[in-house]
């Protein structure tokens, strides 16, 4: 390549003790020596080196200019094939976005070459990224141009002798579909036919994975006359690997089809994917189950596959109970709501008491959206028994996920039925022995007290919140901070003022320095929410004390709290003046003060506020 | 300082491990620092004292989510840096970074594996290699920076903090302050001993240690080197607690263990040990994060 090179003794001599350090800092188009550093890292012995000059390798090409990029640069590439995995997935990307660098969209197909041998190479991620880059090229590329260089590169890599490059051209086939002819169009859906039927299984998975992306492209005769015989061989493999993958390429096939169509051509792969006997297939059907199901529009075989889905609900697997109780909202539709209460009563009951704990947590997280289709009455007579056993389940993600999805309950029912059993559930998780349960439930607090609102709050709920301030626990004392200026939020400032920030407060003068400092961060945090008056009238004067307090760490925690505070009583023009009577002072004492890091977070805090 | 120490510290947080130069410079830059600290560092509670952590990274991150974020919380920790956990890079790029940067507020000091020959033999090496793509210079700067560690701490004049136990040549805290410390520990003497010892409720005095290094030393000699110097406590690391903490002969000393579920087998609960500044000692376990 003819750019000039630096003198190759420097490469090996550096690669000897540590590797050279390329300083491509200044690599702009102009400067000739970093361009030849970008060139010579490209053969450096050290694979980082490599790596770091072809992500340059743009500003290289610009350089070049693009003919000599077209005729130079990409052919070395092309060259530089045989390189480390890490080498080659970087390539396969940058080539991806090289259109730019080779003269614009009609000279994308010189990039064809050598992402066609990164398709073939022998780990999957470069195979992928290759592929993927084919395929953005392939967007910008005209019809001539995808006929004449794209169509012999997937004719190619589909009669590869290796695997490798068969199972990346499966994924070449859909983008290619749309901009070719006709007669072009019935070669490629021959050559898809051969994959489906490759002897291996590898390939027969990839083709099963893209067939998805064909169908949507392809026209509607076709769906039926070369999709859905593709399908359905696929969907009677013998590797179940195979017939796993052919759930998503289901779905979108009866989206192309009518009512009618659905039942005569589908109806029965579908119903034996249903019961296939190998559980990771029948948990692929059970977790698309609503998309299936809803696609296929024939009423009748919406009711079997209703029945179905009950049957997967008892399933042995408890991955496949746990895929198919993520779907229960749309299931929901699938027949009228009389059928869906009367059908869903037996199998929700055992589902409540499922030996699995993920299946039992996955309910919880779903049952709620029931709600809608049990009506008022029917979720107070059979849901909300099924809700309250599930708040004292024993695994602690069951009861979050019940609370977590109290608002959809909330809609149709009201709270109030359930508040009785919420408080008791609620104590417990948040005394739970796991510091990660006490805080997730202390992430719902906000959202449960503005459903039942500031009185049941007051009387149930505010003692706990302030204790956890005082949990030994550092996160939890943090949320519990936050979940203060949540609840402020929530309630209002009055509300703030008469009831939390007196204990907040009162905490300031806690023999423990920890809980001291939690007084700080509540007050640090709530700033934001609550009124100028309220920093100046009370805030302030509680900080006062802390200012000498005999504990470093204090002492710079109430620097740092002066910059938010200074914010909040900049709002109002009445406080705005104690800025300079009271809160710079204070500073400026920080300042002096013996500890190094209460002396840097006070000038901090002065350099903060002093610019703005 | 040539380099960003903050946004060094906000990257190790997030698990990503420093450029080799940086490496260098912080670590040239802690050597100067500790320098200037005695082997014996007086400190003032409240201070949370941690064990063993062992290049248990991720559990690191949980003691600071329990304990507190470091400055606001002030630390000690007691050595065992690095070695058998997978992440012994992160653990001593954060800690050193955090020393550099917050040096009233953390202070470390060194264990029986803050040294070339252990460290060697029991991963760190190989994980800086693994790390730095075959360059041994980052092992070379950290393995320089341990011989500046701290060998002991004490808490208001009262509490005693080393990394493993007490020494034969040591009946005097006096004595330990005059040890030459900047070198790689030896197979023996009273460097040695202090991070090599164990306790053992079993005997009197001093006895021979099956670690092949040090002595175990029974609870008459915590008495009289309490007596000595006029001290209330011992706090030391180094030895496996199942319930992440063990109190022993009489309340006089303790045993903090911080790394939970230790070489990921082990199943063990955690601890770290709040000392207030009225001297109460609490302790927290914790488990492996998740």
């Amino acid at each position: 390549m003819s750019v000039d090179s630096a003198p190759p003794a420097a490469s090996a001599a550096g690669a000897a003790a540590v590797a050279p350090h390329y300083d491509f800092q200044d690599a702009q188009s102009g400067d000739l020596g970093a361009l030849a550093a970008i060139a010579d890292a490209m053969k450096s012995d050290s694979l980082a080196d490599r790596l770091e000059s072809l992500k340059r390798l743009g500003v290289l090409a610009l350089a070049m200019g693009e003919e000599r990029t077209r005729e130079e640069l990409v052919p070395f590439l092309d060259e530089s094939i045989d390189d480390e995995d890490e080498l080659l997935l970087s390539l396969a990307e940058v080539l991806g976005d090289f259109v730019q660098y080779v003269g614009g969209p009609k000279y994308a197909y010189v990039l064809l070459r050598p992402l066609e041998n990164l398709a073939a190479a022998e780990e999957t991620v470069v195979r992928e990224k290759a592929v993927e880059s084919i395929n953005k090229l392939v967007e910008v590329m005209d019809q001539p141009q995808v006929e004449e260089f794209l169509i012999p590169t997937i004719a190619r890599l589909s009669s590869g002798e290796w695997f490798t490059s068969r199972s990346s051209a499966a994924g070449l086939y859909a983008a290619a579909y749309g901009k070719v002819t006709d007669a072009i169009q019935a070669k490629l859906r021959a050559g898809y036919d051969a994959l489906c039927k490759d002897e291996t299984p590898m390939i027969r998975r990839a083709a099963a994975a893209n067939l998805e992306g064909l169908v949507a492209r392809i026209e509607k005769d076709h769906v039926v006359s070369f999709a859905i015989p593709n399908f359905r061989r696929l969907a009677g493999d013998d590797q179940d690997s195979v017939r796993l993958l052919t759930v998503e390429p289901l779905v979108a096939i009866t989206k192309r089809l009518d009512t009618d169509e659905c039942r005569q051509l589908l109806g029965e792969s579908v119903q034996r994917l249903c019961v296939d006997k190998s559980w990771r297939v029948r948990y692929m059907v059970a977790d698309h189950f609503v998309a299936v199901a809803t696609n296929v529009k024939d009423r009748g075989l919406q009711d079997e596959l209703f029945g179905v889905a009950i049957a997967l609900m008892h399933d042995n697997e408890a991955e496949v109970r746990g895929a198919i109780c993520t779907q229960l909202d749309g299931l929901a539709d699938l027949a009228p709501p009389d059928a869906i209460v009367a059908r869903l009563q037996g199998p929700l009951q055992e589902l409540v008491d499922d030996p699995s704990q993920h299946v039992r947590a996955t309910l919880a997280k779903h049952i709620g959206a029931l709600c809608r289709v049990f009506g008022k009455d029917g979720s107070i007579t059979h849901l909300l028994p099924l809700l309250l056993r599930l708040l004292k389940d024993s695994f602690p993600d069951v009861r979050l996920n019940i609370i977590s999805k109290l608002d959809a309950v909330d809609r149709v029912v009201g709270i109030d039925s359930l508040s009785q059993s919420l408080l008791p559930a609620i104590v417990e998780l948040a005394e739970d022995k796991q510091w990660r349960v006490r805080l997730a439930i202390i992430d719902y607090v906000p959202l449960i007290a503005s459903q039942l609102g500031v009185h049941f709050f007051d009387e149930q709920l505010s003692n706990l919140c302030m204790s956890w301030l005082g949990d030994p626990v550092f996160s939890i004392r943090e949320a519990a901070t936050t979940n203060l200026k949540k609840l402020t939020d929530v309630f209002g400032v009055d509300w703030a003022r008469a009831t939390i920030i007196p204990k907040i407060l009162a905490m300031a003068t806690h023999p423990n320095y920890l809980y001291r400092m939690t007084t700080i961060f509540a007050i640090t945090t709530i700033a934001p929410s609550v009124t100028p008056e309220i920093v100046r009238d009370l805030i302030l004067p509680a900080l006062e004390g802390l200012v000498t307090d005999p504990i470093p760490n204090i002492r710079f925690n109430v620097a740092k709290s002066m910059e938010p505070l200074t914010a909040a009583l900049r709002r109002s023009p009445e406080t705005a003046p104690l800025e300079g009577s009271v809160i710079r002072p204070t500073l400026a004492r920080l300042e002096e003060d013996s500890d190094p890091d209460v002396r840097f977070f006070a000038h901090r805090s002065l350099l903060a506020i002093g610019s703005a | 300082m040539g380099v960003d120490i903050d946004s060094c510290i906000e990257r190790l947080y997030l698990g990503q491990i420093l450029e080799e130069r940086e490496v260098e410079q912080v670590c040239r830059a802690l050597r100067l620092l500790l320098a200037e600290e005695a082997n014996v560092v007086a400190i003032s509670a409240p201070v949370t004292v941690i064990g063993d952590v062992h290049g248990q990274f991720y559990d690191l991150l949980e003691i600071f989510s329990i304990g507190g974020r470091c400055p606001d919380t002030n630390y000690l920790f007691l050595g065992d840096y690095v070695d058998r956990g997978h992440h012994s890079v992160e653990t001593i790029s954060l800690l050193a970074c955090l020393k550099l940067r917050y040096p009233q507020r953390i202070h470390l000091l060194r264990g029986n594996h803050e040294s070339r020959n252990i460290t060697k033999t029991y991963g760190f090496y190989a994980e800086c290699i693994h790390k730095y793509k075959g360059s041994a210079q980052t092992w070379h700067e950290f393995t320089e920076v341990f011989d500046y560690l701290a060998l002991a701490v004490t808490i208001d004049d009262s509490i005693f903090c080393v990394h493993g136990g007490l020494s034969p040549s040591i009946q005097h805290v006096d004595q330990l302050r005059v040890v030459d410390r900047f070198e790689e520990i030896p197979h023996e003497g009273a460097l040695a001993d202090i991070l090599w010892s164990d306790p053992d409720a079993e005997i009197r005095g001093f006895g021979r240690s099956q670690r092949g290094a040090g002595y175990t030393f029974g609870g008459d000699v915590v008495e009289r080197f309490l007596h000595i110097n006029g001290m209330s406590h011992i706090l030391r690391a180094h030895q496996l607690c199942m319930e992440g903490y063990l109190v022993q002969f009489n309340d006089r000393l303790s045993t903090v263990w911080s790394a939970p579920n230790y070489c990921y087998r082990c199943g063990n609960v955690a601890s770290l040990l709040k000392v207030d500044p009225y001297l109460q000692r609490d302790f927290i376990t914790f488990e492996a994060a998740p």
